[in-house]
């Protein structure tokens, strides 16, 4: 479809402006972690006049960071390829089984959505120590995995149960198993929905504090956040340092974003062309 | 099968990942010479400080290694909280005073540490109180104190001819003077709620209620909440609105430290914490500090309080180390380096060591000749809804806002106490 | 994947007594991780609404009390109906700006022009900044002595308008609400591009030919497709902000300040169950699970009653 011109022109006119909105503070997160902290409150908007890298060199050379950095990204990863695993195979089975028994099993999974987990923190921590995870980054991942499961459920139903069951009986003709037409069908057609749960599910997972809090004490199996929150004071903190950790950390997850963004149209692309 | 596999692979995996952990971690607990006890703490900032009061103990002691391990402040009591149910604990903790770690003694997860060798030397009745039990058993080790007062910079003082005000009405007629003059008088601000608690009306509060003696006359039922003292204090909060920085509502407490830094503001109601933030961030600027006046000059207190203990988890492995940690507290070494680390906290020893940093002695030498006091909700007034603290705080609150009279404030805080506190139910007697 | 070793598998799962079995093989590993993880640990908690006393495990049987208290407690429930209701307000402005947005950008981004996956990654960027640098970017923009946005009033000569946005308890709340909506637009919108993008080329095209303007197209075609998309879209708004805690602790305090003008039943919740009320005060976790047991009941409902209208309109639909 080709836009008419003042379609065009609205569209750049809006969408400008909301770029503006977004990328002025980014600018102040930019220039700010690049200020000594003592001109961060003179002039918050101004380009720093005095420029320093302490932050940058502090999160970058400082050991400990690295850690946090590998284990942020190692937690993230691993959990989100598993809420996508489990649960596109299980969102699968709820929206293709014709039984009473899926039903009943999707609203026990999105019932999740609708209780903060904090409230559970005592006997989940009980449970984490039996299994003798604790402390490691290990603790971390069936948790969060467990949390992204809801959602992962209850998008990918209903994005597998808009698909067109003559697909399925084709496939079956073919003489595909149900795993197999799961991995060669069900996979790349909700390519754009697996997408969008994973973002939705990356940064919760990425930003979380609550859980590497209680969980995690050794130093080596901190996460990012838990790492950064540190360097807020009780009544003090310095904020070019927090900046600096806190735009590195933003990095990763852009990265990981513009890798499921590419998917995301990917699969909206190879839809179409079905379509 | 390939498929079958690797999916059955991937859950076995993840099912066995307990096995694979514990001899991950396995190797790290062979039973080695040095003991490391680890300490938990709210002090985030005091990573570099601790490290070095521990490594002096460790010199003493080349067994008992200990491992600072802090979180960050307002998820504290939370964490401390989830982790002692769920036995995860720190070996040693900072513990709050009064209310809060006297629930987790009752609980049984403190040591009783009665009979602690020095601690009924080192520190007074008084200074034990906040970490001990109602019948006088001690289950913390006192450590820290901070103390209350204003802040003022010393040039604009000079410039304006100014002098140390001593009574609150002296006070005002000093910020009219600075307001006059162009310059912010108070930074303070209630963008963060809890500093209009804890540092405005608890810091002025002993001068007008008249310090312990005073409270007491609280507490045990002979003053009403609602009594001119009282009302005289949120007059105080009153009195200073027209000259709190514009848009206080919503400047936090990070905004007004950085009005006093940058200047603009020539005096600062706040806690002995700030001296070493100050110091760093502009080590030029020559700021003092005096105490907060009452309303005559007789009026002689100061808000000092106890502020930090330290705890001895009851379900540690290595109790017997961790005692000696505590007993190497007691002594004036431990204290002495607890002063000279951590400007601005005070260590609450008997025998109060001379701290070399001029600012924090500055601080300390206020307490001499004035009544001492803690935080007036703290003791007593926390362990029922609606608690004092909150009382105090959203009623001081609404005073700034113009939404109460000081007189309404002080009956909302007696009406609220009497809900539940049986001192204030029938009081006045 | 090799062929011959699907058919083999296909042998053995070709048989009818195993299909169920297929279906329930799938289904096993979400629901064990699921169970163990988070619905085991939430329903053992949900009983301690039931029970009184300190700590995190209260053992004193209660019966209803906790739910009691907090509907009639004067200071409990008067926090309970403010943080109800700035709940619903928190939703209202989410459900309205940032899901009118998302559709907005998502109709621009659906059709190709220079630069759209430039803007794409520019509206997601908000997105991936964690809730501590919002609220310190945001608390620098909207300071009265030093923040950007009184600046740029004072220049348009707009003076007038300057509040303490943040300390106001008309407005904080509605400009936290602003702000988390510019955090998460990209979401709505990620979704709505999926669902334009199932609009076929050739039903606007004959469309266009017809003399259709671009918003007939929109009204006529793609609202329709974007319905079902909607529906989720609102769900996950409405459950989202229903728990929402982060921006408004990390803009407001656990507090919800001012006076409780920004408490939602997040923060009243993590007050009541964890924090405590004042820095050193102890949680009740038995009220604290009550309250969290209401939340749970009234989204329950709501998303209960989505579940039975949107299939009901799908089974009329297919008729």
């Amino acid at each position: 479809m080709k836009p008419s011109l003042p379609y065009k022109i609205v569209t750049y006119v809006v969408l400008t402006l909301w770029a503006l909105i977004v990328i002025f503070p980014l600018w102040t997160l930019m220039v700010n972690s690049f200020k000594p902290k003592r001109d961060i409150f003179k002039d918050p908007f101004s380009l720093p006049t005095e420029v320093t890298v302490d932050g940058y060199l502090n999160a970058w050379t400082d050991s400990n960071f690295s850690f946090y950095f590998r284990n942020s990204f190692f937690i993230t990863t691993v959990s989100l390829f598993l809420i996508l695993f489990l649960g596109s195979i299980a969102a699968y089975s709820i929206a293709k089984w014709r039984s009473k028994i899926p039903g009943l099993f999707y609203i026990y999974f999105i019932a999740g959505l609708m209780i903060p987990l904090r409230l559970g923190t005592i006997n989940l921590l009980q449970t984490i120590k039996a299994m003798g995870l604790l402390d490691t980054v290990f603790s971390l991942i069936p948790v969060y995995v467990a949390m992204g499961l809801p959602i992962a459920v209850f998008v990918l139903t209903d994005f597998i149960r808009a698909l067109p069951d003559e697909l399925f009986e084709a496939a079956k003709i073919d003489g595909a198993n149900r795993f197999g037409i799961y991995l060669k069908i069900v996979i790349p057609l909700i390519r754009p929905a697996l997408s969008t749960v994973a973002i939705f599910n990356l940064i919760p997972i990425w930003n979380d504090l609550w859980f590497p809090l209680i969980f995690i004490r050794t130093e080596d199996q901190r996460t990012l956040i838990l790492g950064i929150s540190l360097l807020f004071g009780q009544y003090q903190s310095n904020w070019t340092y927090i900046l600096s950790a806190l735009a590195i950390s933003a990095v990763p997850v852009l990265v990981l974003y513009l890798a499921f963004a590419k998917q995301f149209i990917k699969g909206l692309t190879a839809g179409a062309v079905k379509g | 099968m390939k498929n079958k596999c690797v999916f059955l692979l991937m859950i076995a995996v993840f099912l066995a990942m307990p096995v694979i952990n514990a001899f991950a971690t396995g190797d790290g607990e062979k039973g080695g010479e040095a003991v490391t006890l680890t300490m938990g703490s709210w002090r985030v900032d005091d990573v570099k400080q601790i490290k070095k009061i521990c490594d002096a103990f460790s010199r003493k002691y080349p067994d008992i290694r200990i491992k600072f391990d802090p979180t960050n402040p307002p998820e504290y009591n939370a964490v401390l909280r989830t982790q002692l149910e769920g036995g995860t604990a720190p070996d040693l903790f900072y513990l709050r005073s009064f209310g809060i770690s006297r629930q987790l003694y009752k609980e049984g997860y403190l040591e009783n540490l009665k009979g602690l060798p020095g601690l009924n030397d080192a520190f007074t009745k008084e200074s034990i109180m906040p970490w001990a039990d109602t019948d006088g058993t001690p289950y913390g080790v006192p450590l820290l104190a901070v103390s209350h007062g204003i802040y003022y910079n010393v040039d604009i003082f000079k410039k304006l001819s100014l002098s140390i005000p001593g009574t609150w009405p002296e006070l005002i007629k000093t910020a009219r003077a600075i307001k006059d003059a162009g310059y912010v008088p108070f930074a303070n601000a209630s963008g963060d709620e809890w500093t209009i608690a804890e540092i405005v009306f608890m810091n002025l509060a002993p001068a007008f209620i008249g310090g312990y003696e005073g409270r007491m006359q609280y507490e045990t039922g002979k003053r009403c909440f609602n009594d001119e003292h009282v009302a005289a204090a949120f007059q105080a909060v009153a009195d200073m609105a027209p000259y709190l920085p514009k848009g206080q509502e919503a400047l936090n407490y990070y905004d007004s430290q950085q009005l006093f830094l940058m200047q603009k503001a020539a005096m600062w109601m706040g806690g002995s914490w700030d001296i070493s933030f100050f110091e760093s961030e502009n080590p030029d600027f020559e700021w003092s500090v005096f105490a907060t006046p009452g309303p005559t000059e007789k009026d002689k207190y100061i808000c000092f309080h106890m502020d930090a203990g330290m705890g001895l988890n009851s379900k540690s492995k290595y109790k017997a180390e961790a005692k000696l940690f505590l007993e190497w507290l007691t002594t004036k070494e431990a204290a002495t380096l607890f002063g000279n680390e951590l400007p601005g906290f005070f260590p609450v020893h008997k025998d109060i060591p001379s701290l070399t940093n001029k600012h924090a002695d500055a601080f300390l030498s206020l307490n001499k000749g004035r009544g001492l006091d803690v935080r007036w909700a703290w003791p007593s007034l926390l362990d029922g809804s609606p608690d004092g603290y909150s009382l105090m705080q959203n009623n001081a609150i609404l005073i700034l806002k113009g939404e109460l009279t000081a007189k309404q404030a002080a009956d909302a805080l007696q009406k609220g106490l009497a809900q539940w506190f049986e001192p204030a139910k029938n009081c006045g007697n | 994947m090799e062929t011959g070793k699907i058919s083999l598998l296909n042998g053995i799962l070709r048989k009818k007594s195993s299909a169920h079995l297929v279906w329930i093989l799938f289904l096993i590993p979400a629901l064990l991780v699921y169970s163990i993880f988070m619905a085991f640990p939430l329903f053992q908690s949900i009983r301690l609404s039931f029970f009184t006393g300190k700590g995190l495990r209260p053992d004193n049987f209660v019966g209803f009390d906790n739910y009691v208290s907090l509907f009639t407690d004067p200071v409990l429930s008067v926090r309970f109906y403010n943080a109800l209701r700035n709940t619903f307000i928190f939703f209202g402005i989410h459900m309205f700006v940032q899901n009118t947005l998302g559709l907005l950008f998502a109709s621009f981004l659906a059709s190709k022009f220079k630069g759209h996956s430039v803007y794409r990654t520019i509206i997601f960027m908000p997105t991936t900044l964690s809730t501590l640098v919002i609220g310190f970017i945001w608390t620098l923009i909207l300071n009265p002595q030093w923040g950007a946005l009184n600046k740029i009033l004072t220049a348009v000569h707009l003076d007038s308008l300057i509040r303490p946005w943040l300390g106001d308890t008309q407005i904080a709340l509605p400009i936290i609400s602003l702000i988390s909506s510019w955090q998460w637009v990209s979401l709505p919108t990620m979704m709505f591009v999926a669902a334009l993008f199932t609009v076929s080329d050739e039903i606007v095209e004959s469309a266009m030919i017809d003399g259709a303007s671009n918003a007939a197209i929109f009204w006529r075609f793609k609202i329709p497709l974007i319905l079902p998309v909607i529906g989720i879209v609102s769900v996950l708004t409405f459950v989202g902000n229903f728990t929402a805690f982060d921006i408004i602790f990390a803009m407001a305090t656990h507090r919800g300040e001012p006076m409780y003008s920004t408490d939602l039943l997040g923060t009243f919740f993590y007050r009541t169950a964890i924090a405590g009320e004042h820095p050193v005060a102890e949680p009740n976790m038995g009220v604290g699970a009550a309250l969290a047991t209401v939340t749970f009941l009234l989204l329950l409902t709501g998303v209960l009653t989505w579940l039975f209208l949107s299939r009901k309109q799908r089974l009329e639909a297919n008729r």
